[in-house]
């Protein structure tokens, strides 16, 4: 548009008095935009929500905050759906040149987003020496899914894992001690067992098997001492015999043992389930801890999962990922943005609002997150767990191979094939899908 | 007699199942929205019957601004496709020219194409138009409907060509005739599309989330799909209060509207 107002100005000029008038008018307005455009910059950020609360208006604050005190950046934050949701549309807005500068998006996103060309990897962005120590200044673990071919993709943000939930009630109702959670794969049957035999209307635990079957599973394999997928992206070991194990141990629970309900759990309602007593365990995100606390009317505990071999569980939610298609300026203003979002004090703010982990060792060391775990110690098992945990699955083609792992497990755990026909097939055909990566 | 065999038939049974099926996610929603959350999934009668539900997920979004917003893009949706769609059904079922059963039959095709697989494209176009987070950007790829021009068309064949001539004869030309003769006689056709439309468009989710960016475009789908949660479960007694909130003008509509919305969609289908 700029560039028209000077042809404008000419024929005018021709018949006109107030040239000068018009020409200062001109100069002025196109100092302004220059000034505009070299001292404020615009970011668009892409956020989904994937747990209860009113979480838009946390972030809504946490941008506030950083706009106070960046007065030169002005940050759009927008709310865009679940995980799944977010990637549509930032590919649809990348692919229309005109793509938001960063987003959250889900953590396994990494190599569909590689593929795309649509991110950069934040050591391309990295200057200073204390810019690469801020690199590392997360929980590893948390990294797994954020690092490949040696370079990081993805800064943590919203993250979890998995870990028990046990109603200390039902436990004392049933001659155990609450203060002792099942610490192995045959004291969770035990104690179930325990649990089933002495109240009627109660399971001893619920794992959900709909939603993120494959995540669950992967704390099962971990604890079995193996991993799902390498660190490529390329190989899956869905056939591999421990995971086979680990499958039958999921399904006995509820075939063999009958501390579980047979068949498939429902992820949506197992919360439910859980305050309302008819499960004195369950299995679940620690995204759920806010709600779980608020809403509970009994003694409840939070504990590591139980281990097999070792104890493992897949860690769980978004990264923030920066745009390949944004300019200099912008990259460098969206880095200050994210060193905000995931600083100490934000990270323990984020935390304590949602229950998410704080990402690095550093945010437990802030007062307020100290203080809110000493009231409330549950909020530490996560962090503690992630000594023990290990990446979500994710590889090439993530979908499609994660809808194989899926349809496997339920079909083993509703008895429509045994375990091991279920897994050896998945692995087949996932070994198909990510021959060309390899 | 004949009464008693009614009542007991198998299209009366088997209607009033497919009826309790249907109307039963409704029902819980009520259910779940009107009592207190630990009695979202125990059906004990005596439970109190409070609001908090609907203030809370009021609360957690600007539910207001998206009810406007929602209103405005399925009125503007509504009227274009109503023009565009009376024009072109009015040229394919009254005028000969050349290749215009290509035309007709391309536009037929375009009924089989999900929506969804033209969302990048779509994208595209609106991000050139500089339409992107705007109500009509959220409208503009609804507005030439295939479904819409096809039914049109459809009526406006059945109208008798006398009355056409008739009102040639009166005086009238291409474009009053269509406005006195054709439009009045597809009332019936206007008012199921319509319905058909408007629901739609209100309920339609994932366009309108990748099209709009902030609170004054988007419309009240986008804000519901807050309460989903898919990575803690879901909080059933908030996301019913949310939901009833939502489709309350539409089944408002419904129930003060039932005897028209049944003969029109009956009229249509039987033409």
């Amino acid at each position: 548009m700029e560039h028209l107002v000077p042809n404008n100005l000419n024929r005018r000029s021709v018949m006109n008095v107030n040239k000068i008038y018009k020409n200062t008018l001109v100069l002025i307005s196109i100092f302004l935009g220059y000034f505009s455009y070299a001292f404020g910059i615009e970011l668009n950020m892409y956020y989904p929500v994937a747990v209860g609360g009113p979480l838009t208006k946390i972030v809504d604050g946490m941008v506030a905050e950083f706009e106070k005190q960046n007065p030169d950046v002005k940050v759009n934050a927008i709310y865009a759906g679940n995980y799944n949701d977010a990637r549509i549309k930032a590919l649809a807005a990348l692919k229309s040149g005109k793509p938001a500068q960063l987003s959250v998006m889900f953590s396994i996103d990494i190599y569909e987003l590689i593929e795309q060309d649509a991110i950069v990897p934040f050591d391309d962005l990295v200057n200073t020496y204390e810019e690469k120590a801020w690199l590392y200044s997360f929980y590893p673990t948390l990294m797994e899914n954020g690092v490949t071919d040696g370079k990081v993709w993805g800064i943590p943000f919203q993250r979890s894992t998995i870990v028990m939930y046990y109603n200390k009630d039902i436990f004392r109702k049933s001659g155990l001690n609450p203060d002792q959670p099942p610490q192995n794969w045959n004291e969770l049957v035990d104690y179930g067992k325990q649990i089933v035999s002495k109240n009627s209307n109660t399971w001893g635990v619920m794992i959900p098997s709909t939603g993120y079957p494959y995540w669950m599973f992967g704390a099962l394999t971990m604890q079995n001492n193996q991993v799902l997928m390498n660190g490529d992206g390329n190989e899956t070991y869905f056939n591999h015999p421990s995971v086979v194990e680990a499958l039958q141990f999921w399904k006995d629970l509820g075939s063999k043992h009958n501390v579980m309900p047979s068949g498939t759990i429902e992820w949506g309602t197992l919360r439910k389930n859980f305050l309302e007593g008819k499960t004195a365990i369950m299995w679940h995100s620690t995204g759920n801890l806010t709600t779980v606390k608020k809403n509970a009317k009994f003694d409840f505990g939070v504990a590591m999962l139980p281990e097999s071999k070792r104890r493992g569980t897949p860690t769980g939610g978004g990264n923030f990922y920066i745009f390949k298609q944004s300019s200099d300026e912008e990259k460098k203003a969206s880095m200050r943005l994210i060193k905000f979002m995931t600083s100490p004090e934000q990270a323990a703010h984020w935390s304590m609002a949602t229950g998410y982990m704080g990402v690095s060792p550093s945010s437990y060391q802030t007062e307020a997150l100290r203080n809110y775990v000493k009231d409330f110690p549950p909020a530490v098992v996560a962090r503690d767990q992630l000594n023990y945990a290990t990446a979500e699955l994710s590889t090439f083609q993530t979908g499609r191979v994660r809808k194989l792992l899926d349809d496997a497990i339920q079909s083993a755990l509703t008895g429509n094939e045994s375990p091991k026909q279920a897994l050896e097939k998945a692995q087949k055909s996932a070994e198909r899908l990510l021959r060309r990566y390899q | 007699m004949k009464d008693q065999i009614r009542i007991f038939s198998i299209e009366t049974i088997s209607s009033w199942f497919l009826g309790i099926i249907w109307i039963s996610p409704l029902l819980y929603a009520f259910w779940a929205a009107f009592h207190p959350q630990e009695y979202s999934t125990n059906f004990d009668l005596t439970a109190p019957i409070v609001l908090d539900n609907f203030i809370e997920a009021w609360s957690y979004a600007p539910f207001s601004r998206y009810f406007l917003n929602t209103f405005l893009i399925v009125t503007f949706i509504l009227l274009v496709q109503f023009v565009i769609c009376t024009l072109a059904a009015y040229a394919f079922a009254r005028f000969e020219f050349f290749g215009n059963k290509i035309l007709f039959y391309l536009i037929l095709i375009q009924l089989m194409v999900v929506p969804e697989v033209l969302i990048v494209e779509n994208y595209k176009i609106m991000s050139q138009l500089n339409l992107v987070d705007s109500i009509i950007g959220v409208g503009l790829p609804y507005v030439a409907s295939a479904f819409g021009i096809f039914l049109l068309r459809q009526t406006f064949k059945s109208v008798p060509k006398e009355l056409e001539e008739a009102a040639r004869v009166e005086g009238c030309k291409i474009f009053s005739i269509l406005m006195r003769v054709y439009v009045p006689l597809a009332k019936p056709t206007y008012l199921a599309y319509g319905l058909v439309s408007v629901s739609y468009h209100w309920n339609n989710f994932l366009w309108p989330l990748v099209i709009t960016n902030s609170v004054e475009t988007r419309p009240l789908t986008v804000g519901l799909a807050i309460f989903g949660a898919p990575e803690s479960g879901v909080n059933w007694s908030i996301i019913s209060a949310g939901t009833l909130l939502s489709v309350s003008p539409l089944l408002l509509g419904f129930i003060l509207f039932q005897r028209q919305f049944i003969q029109s969609f009956m009229y249509a289908g039987i033409k």
